[in-house]
């Protein structure tokens, strides 16, 4: 059977590639495979300790991730296991960004949901918990959860829960995103992983 | 109407509209967001292809192999969606009156469908601009009828959460130089992705050259031009201040190709909402009870500034009032038909609360008791007990408050 897709998806910062590196830890990949799919179409791919692929992906410079990486999880579904290819994606933003590489990642990001297995949208929980859901989520969320409505493997991962100001920010995208999955995480300190592994589960 | 029809399956014959949105992100034609909400557009929701269609050569190298989708998932979603469009139809279906508002929107949400589909096919579509101007009194159902557009334009994927936010000039306006247009920003921001419903729009233009009043027409203007994909600004209010506003803001008008027409309720029809404002609440109106109200419609909505539909409300509510009061006080048994009915002397009693004595009809007049200058503090005191009674409760409060 072919390998399912999942996509983390959502605008920039929100934590993507820390979640993705660190729950494909949790679910027990020690060396990370990430292969890369550039802008233009070229392929690559590496091998990568988790510590060093955290170092290098994921960071608090807006874009740091401007092309798609992947890494391979095998998660136990029923009696067997499901391969997995959960795909970290560039941010989205709200506005058309100058850099055209920049650009085109996200075009890229935006390929991947139309056709994923599972769509893992990412919001900062504490953002919206500081600056209130208007500044905090971005109006490219609201479209991204009217495009995914009602799809099986679609799920809001709230991040940053370690963060004071996350509780009333998940309230808050609880209130926004009602009727849609919501799953608290923080993709720092590994917590929430064990129920964003069972909806991943269920959902493939 | 052809635009219930369930969207069509997709497949690869969506695909060059699914390459074009993307080549417009990477040439930055569109932002993200407009992208994404287009994706809704041409996939008439969060469906998903049950073909793999080839992605657009050149931004993501080979495609990876995928498996077949279920269909029952895709078309769960397309058909959550229809249904509620079609609840919000039938909201506006079963309003009595309003019938040319009704065509109006009809031929709206055709409008919009066949662009979609339009865009499905490649073939030139106008981005739905839907600006409108509202005009009529208050109480024909402006604001309940754009609250409903809201909803339908989300469920049809054009807005992304169809709520409204409903401001008038001292919500727009500011104090100083500068003021006016964060105010009024703040406020589109509130609203994007939905409706922003300006109520009493001319009062925007009142002040004359020097009033910061032009100030917010001018944010509005840019807002409406920049945000028109994803943003409906309605500006609302009495016809002939509407016309006289509209004609001074010609750079207005060209950006505003929808207008609607709320005309005033005749009396049967405001009756009828009287019937549905009390089945809604679970209460009746005895014959007696109709035929008084009919009088008190008959002579009042000739009156200037008439409240319509929202005066048939408030008679209802202080009725509703008065019927507590009458059961409580006058300590008869109570049952389930008491409880419900709303008589003669409920309704004089309500119209002469709220419009005095010289308003009530006459056969109103020896209903109740409560003209002593002490009957107001009564009237307090028993509207507590009704309150605590649980007789209040219910849809008369909260968002249904004028
Ligand atoms: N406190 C906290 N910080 C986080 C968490 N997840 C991500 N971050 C930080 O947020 C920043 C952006 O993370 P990154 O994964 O690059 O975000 P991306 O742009 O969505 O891929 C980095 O500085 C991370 O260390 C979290 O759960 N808690
Ligand atoms: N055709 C109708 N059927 C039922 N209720 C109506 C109708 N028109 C108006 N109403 C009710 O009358 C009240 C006032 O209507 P609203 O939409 O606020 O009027 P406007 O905005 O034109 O002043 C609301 O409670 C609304 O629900
Ligand atoms: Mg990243
Ligand atoms: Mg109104």
């Amino acid at each position: 059977m072919a390998v399912q897709q999942g996509v983390v998806i959502g605008k920039t910062n929100v934590g993507k590639t820390l979640f993705t590196i660190n729950f494909a830890s949790y679910c027990g990949v020690q060396e990370m495979h990430i292969s890369f799919r550039e802008p233009d179409g070229r392929r690559s791919s590496r091998v990568l300790q988790r510590e060093d692929a955290a170092a290098e992906l994921a960071g608090p410079e807006p874009h740091k991730t401007r092309r798609l990486q992947s890494i391979s999880l095998e998660l136990p579904v029923g009696k067997g296991t499901r391969h997995l290819e959960l795909v970290d994606t560039s941010g989205l933003t709200d506005y058309v960004h100058r850099d055209v590489e920049v650009r085109r990642a996200i075009a890229q990001s935006l390929a991947m949901i139309r056709d994923a297995a599972l769509i893992l949208h990412m919001v900062d929980a504490a953002l919206v918990g500081e600056s209130g859901p208007v500044a905090g989520l971005g109006e490219v969320d609201y479209q991204v959860a009217q495009f995914a409505q009602m799809r099986r493997g679609y799920a809001i991962l709230a991040n940053k829960m370690d963060l004071p100001a996350a509780a009333r920010g998940l309230e808050l995208v609880r209130s926004e995103f009602a009727g849609h999955v919501i799953l608290p995480v923080s993709a720092l300190h590994w917590l929430g992983f064990r129920e964003v592994k069972q909806f991943v589960a269920h959902a493939l | 109407m052809s635009n219930t029809r369930p969207s069509a399956p997709a497949g690869p014959g969506d695909f060059p509209a699914w390459q074009r949105i993307m080549a417009d992100v990477a040439e930055g034609r569109i932002n993200p967001s407009e992208a994404v909400r287009r994706l809704v557009l041409v996939r008439g929701g969060g469906a998903r292809s049950a073909m793999p269609t080839t992605p657009p050569e050149g931004y993501f190298g080979p495609r990876p192999a995928l498996s077949a989708v279920p269909a029952a998932e895709a078309a769960d979603a397309a058909e959550l969606r229809r249904r509620h469009l079609e609840e919000a139809r039938r909201e506006l279906a079963t309003m009595p009156g309003l019938r040319s508002v009704k065509e109006t929107v009809e031929e709206l949400l055709a409008w919009v469908q066949v662009q979609r589909w339009r865009m499905r096919e490649n073939l030139s579509s106008e981005p739905p601009v839907l600006h409108m101007v509202f005009r009529g009194n208050p109480g024909t159902g402006k604001t309940t009828v754009a609250r409903l557009i809201g909803r339908m334009l989300r469920d049809m994927g054009v807005l992304s959460k169809g709520h409204l936010v409903e401001v008038e000039r001292a919500d727009l306006v500011g104090e100083y130089i500068g003021h006016t247009a964060q105010k009024t920003r703040e406020q589109i921001k509130q609203a994007l992705g939905g409706i922003l419903f300006v109520d009493e729009a001319y009062s925007l233009a009142r002040g004359g050259e020097r009033d910061f009043g032009k100030e917010a027409i001018d944010v509005l203007v840019r807002a409406m031009e920049n945000h028109r994909d994803n943003l409906a600004v309605i500006f609302a209010g009495y016809p002939a201040e509407m016309d006289r506003f509209l004609r001074a803001n010609p750079g207005l008008v060209s950006r505003l190709p929808i207008q609607i027409d709320f005309p005033d309720y005749a009396t049967d029809e405001l009756l009828q909402i009287a019937d549905l404002m009390c089945q809604q609440r679970q209460y009746r109106l005895t014959e007696e009870g109709r035929a008084r109200l009919r009088e008190f419609l008959e002579t009042e909505r000739r009156a200037v500034n008439f409240g319509n539909a929202r005066t048939v409300r408030n008679i209802l509510e202080a009725a509703i009032r008065q019927q507590a009061l009458r059961l409580v006080g006058r300590n008869l048994p109570v049952d389930r038909d008491r409880l419900m009915q709303i008589e003669a002397q409920d309704v004089s009693a309500a119209v002469k609360r709220l419009f005095g004595e010289g308003k009530a009809p006459a056969a109103g007049r020896e209903s109740e008791a409560g003209e002593s200058p002490a009957a107001a503090g009564r009237d307090a005191a028993m509207q507590r007990l009704a309150q605590a009674l649980g007789l209040l409760a219910g849809p008369w409060t909260g968002e249904n408050a004028i």
